[in-house]
């Protein structure tokens, strides 16, 4: 569907991936938000967001350890992994994040026994006892990290690492202020793909991709003729076909509020002298996870946020299937976005990419919906 | 001789059955006619727990003696408490706080607040009345919370969605003991429209750095309580509410000794239902102290005199996760129909009894690490190592022939566990069946189901 010339969109983050590990640097695979990408870029160590998109089959094994009753990301990734997909990865950093996330830590340990398997006790709160506790939790790991992989890792170059994640962050940041657009110069599909590449790569490759993007945006028209404008909600979302899918029935995807998105994980990390306060700071005010417990006014301010900004006419909720607090959630997001009058559509999902043709027919009344 | 035993055990019952109906009965007298219609009308669950007496027939039937006599003081303090927090609705309402089941009301308490703890019914009712949380569990699904969450939270959302909550003030929660239970707190903030605080147990918690964190949370609990409830903190009060907790536990060690015999000399409600209600609802009840003074000294007649509570005991197991409360009389069918035991329970087996009275942080950070290391939440919200090292000391400690786990279908975090547990049983040699069901759903898996589940385990890997 992509135009194939002259497409700075058009990259191959696999090629890139293999690159790094050539030139000596160490992925370090991260399985939640909660995990502080800045911390996991010094030296040659660089952040790889877990995922299982080349995953064909199902989750035969990782069920037999994680049961069929939880979160599919969790199965696919533990499947994933004890299939050999995920041997370039050198560590492995887990936060306590869910029921969900805790348990694939600790099937992970026990299976696989990586030589470095690491959980990051993450706090549910935001306030200043919370944050101490959480940078304490940070400085823990940095120490763990320092010690295996024989990495100087200090205030200073985590302050480095932190501007470097910054700068970055600002260069999405303003390819994804072109979703405000009326007209919007590239497709959701487009910037999910860079954004998978972003949580993917290290940042000295993307930097370079993402400026060329940036630089000939001006002159791009959208691949997609838009009936309507979506915001997508949702926990974490890999394949960028599931975005595709959508905006095949004529909708834009013009706003990404999940975990593998933009919203809000493209806003920039502050900077003291205390670089694991602000980390921890950061990571936990800008944290818009149902897990999170004194944020549910902030979770449903920053999505009608994001429908004024982005233009939005429709937001499409997604939970992944057997995700509680998603499960939750999503309930009361609806009955929240229905008396503001904004359109909602529930799309409960499994984390692989399936059944095409439900979710096209179900986007499809959406849309007619929204126009008539 | 028989025929006096049975009679007298026959009294135990029919005292018991007319102490419970008088203390019943008690509630409308003190609330008036009007009032008592008046709630009924407003909280149609009270007709069901009026039907608590029930649930002296579920635990005397098929026991004798001291262990019939145990499980009859067992309901016989349940049944007075219960009519009390039943006051709750009409008195002092200004005053009362909703709490969730893992946050014990020790500090609400001493602060003069009144308790009601949001859980209890989801509990209590389907332990009554197999099938009376069916109705709430339908209307949280009706109003869009997934059938996959646990069965407790949603028929507690149910409840309150369908405007029958107490009338409370406050909510006090945690993220304990799972996301389904924690997310379930927002939607009955919203619904009930009222201040909530929630207190948020770390993920590693044994250390004091954890201990001090959630120390702290509570200082802030307590702040927040002063201002949002017309409750004050009274130190002197929390002491003394602490102090007989400790009794309480001495006790309740003793009892756990007495139970390593054997035969065991009680088992089953007398050890799990006790625990249940007086360490989770009246801590701190000088009734509750008596109840287990009494409960030991049974157990220890019983031990003198060579008596098992399941006569011609042969097989002893512990249970994994919370009872099945829709089927609460599966131990006594399992004692009759196999000579199983139940000893103990995850539920009940705890590693802090005691509290540290001597200053006033001393006991915080004794309620801290009780409550981060409560019933099911060390074992749901930890890492593995808790959930799989208390289960195996536990087999080694009560001389135990197998594990049961309540493998409740909404517990996704305990489900995850389960593939290493079979592998770790394995290696052991350790007999374990996983007991596939829905905790207060009996529609999910039936009675006739679950007693399937039981005889082929019992038949295939115990060879009976």
């Amino acid at each position: 569907m992509l135009s194939q010339t002259h497409n700075a969109f058009n990259f191959y983050p696999q090629k890139m991936l293999e690159t790094a590990i050539d030139n000596d640097n160490i992925p370090l695979g991260y399985a939640c938000n909660n995990v502080p990408r800045m911390l996991l870029s010094v030296g040659k160590l660089f952040p790889y967001r877990l995922n299982a998109i080349g995953l064909t089959g199902g989750t035969e094994l990782a069920d037999i350890y994680l049961s069929q009753v939880t979160c599919s990301y969790t199965r696919s990734l533990l499947e994933y992994a004890m299939d050999d997909q995920l041997e370039f990865v050198q560590g492995w950093i887990f936060a306590a994040g869910c029921d969900h996330l805790r348990r694939l830590y600790d099937n992970f340990q026990y299976i696989l026994t990586p030589d470095f398997c690491y959980i990051l006790d993450v706090p549910h709160k935001g306030g200043h006892d919370a944050i101490s506790w959480f940078s304490q939790e940070l400085k823990a790991l940095s120490v763990a990290l320092s010690d295996h992989f024989q990495t100087d890792i200090n205030d200073s170059n985590i302050s480095l690492a932190i501007t470097d994640h910054n700068a970055m962050m600002q260069s999405l940041q303003n390819i994804a202020n072109f979703r405000k657009n009326n007209t919007p110069a590239f497709s959701g599909t487009e910037f999910h793909r860079l954004m998978h590449a972003s949580w993917t790569l290290p940042i000295q490759l993307m930097k370079p991709v993402i400026d060329k993007i940036e630089k000939e945006l001006p002159e791009r028209t959208c691949p997609v003729n838009d009936k309507v404008r979506l915001l997508v909600v949702s926990s974490v979302i890999d394949q960028y076909e599931w975005i595709e899918a959508i905006e095949n029935n004529g909708a834009l995807v013009v706003a990404d509020r999940f975990c593998s998105g933009a919203i809000p994980q493209l806003e920039i990390c502050p900077q003291t002298d205390n670089p694991f306060y602000d980390m921890a700071a950061h990571l936990l005010h800008t944290n818009a996870c149902p897990r999170m417990m004194d944020t549910f006014a902030g979770r449903l301010e920053l999505i009608i946020q994001t429908v004024k900004e982005y233009h939005v006419d429709g937001v499409i909720i997604a939970p992944i299937k057997f995700c509680d607090i998603w499960g939750v959630e999503t309930t009361q997001v609806i009955s929240f976005l229905k008396e503001k009058k904004i359109p909602v559509l529930k799309l409960e999902r499994d984390y692989s990419f399936s059944g095409e043709g439900q979710l096209s027919t179900r986007v499809q009344a959406f849309i007619e919906q929204i126009v008539l | 001789m028989e025929i006096i035993s049975h009679i007298q055990d026959q009294i135990v019952y029919y005292q018991s059955w007319l102490k419970n109906n008088q203390n019943i009965l008690k509630m409308p007298l003190r609330h008036g006619s009007i009032q008592t219609i008046q709630n009924i009308y407003k909280y149609p669950w009270l007709l069901k727990l009026a039907n608590v007496n029930r649930l002296l027939t579920m635990v005397t039937k098929g026991r004798q003696g001291n262990y019939r006599k145990a499980n009859a003081a067992v309901v016989e303090k349940i049944v007075p408490n219960l009519m009390h927090l039943l006051d709750n609705l009409v008195m002092d309402t200004d005053r009362l706080v909703l709490h969730e089941d893992m946050v014990p009301p020790e500090i609400l308490v001493a602060m003069g607040l009144k308790t009601w703890m949001a859980e209890l019914l989801g509990i209590l009712m389907p332990i009554v009345d197999s099938h009376s949380v069916e109705k709430y569990i339908d209307i949280a699904e009706n109003s869009g919370i997934p059938p996959d969450v646990c069965s407790l939270p949603k028929s507690t959302m149910g409840i309150i969605l369908n405007n029958e909550a107490p009338p409370v003030k406050a909510i006090l929660t945690s993220n304990s003991p799972c996301d389904g239970g924690m997310a379930s707190y927002q939607l009955i903030k919203n619904k009930l429209d009222i201040p909530m605080f929630q207190l948020d147990v770390p993920y590693n918690f044994y250390n004091d750095r954890a201990t001090d964190y959630f120390a702290n949370e509570l200082k802030r609990m307590i702040d927040w309580l002063e201002y949002h409830t017309p409750g004050k903190m009274d130190w002197d009060h929390l002491h003394a509410i602490c102090e007989e907790r400790n009794k309480m536990a001495a006790h309740e060690l003793e009892l756990w000794e007495a139970i390593r015999q054997r035969p065991a000399p009680l088992a089953a409600e007398a050890i799990y239902l006790s625990h249940l209600w007086c360490f989770n609802v009246t801590p701190g009840d000088p009734n509750g102290t008596e109840l287990f003074k009494y409960l030991t000294e049974l157990a220890n007649e019983n031990v003198q005199n060579n008596i098992a509570a399941v006569p011609n005991e042969k097989y002893r197991t512990v249970l994994w996760n919370p009872p099945l409360l829709h089927f609460i009389d599966l131990f006594s069918w399992a004692e009759q129909q196999y000579g199983l035991s139940l000893i103990i329970d995850s539920m009940s087996y705890n590693r802090q009894p005691f509290i540290d009275i001597s200053t006033k942080d001393a006991m915080l950070k004794g309620l801290a690490h009780i409550i981060m290391t409560g019933p099911m939440a060390r074992h749901t919200r930890g890492p593995a190592q808790n959930y799989f090292d208390d289960m195996f000391y536990l087999y080694t400690y009560f001389d135990l022939d197998m594990i049961l786990v309540a493998g409740h279908i909404g517990c996704k975090n305990t489900a995850a566990l389960n593939g290493i547990l079979r592998e770790k049983c394995r290696k052991k040699g350790i007999p374990l069946l996983i007991i596939d069901y829905d905790l207060s759903d009996p529609r999910v898996v039936s009675h006739d189901g679950i007693i399937g589940q039981m005889d082929r385990f019992m038949e295939n890997i115990m060879n009976k």
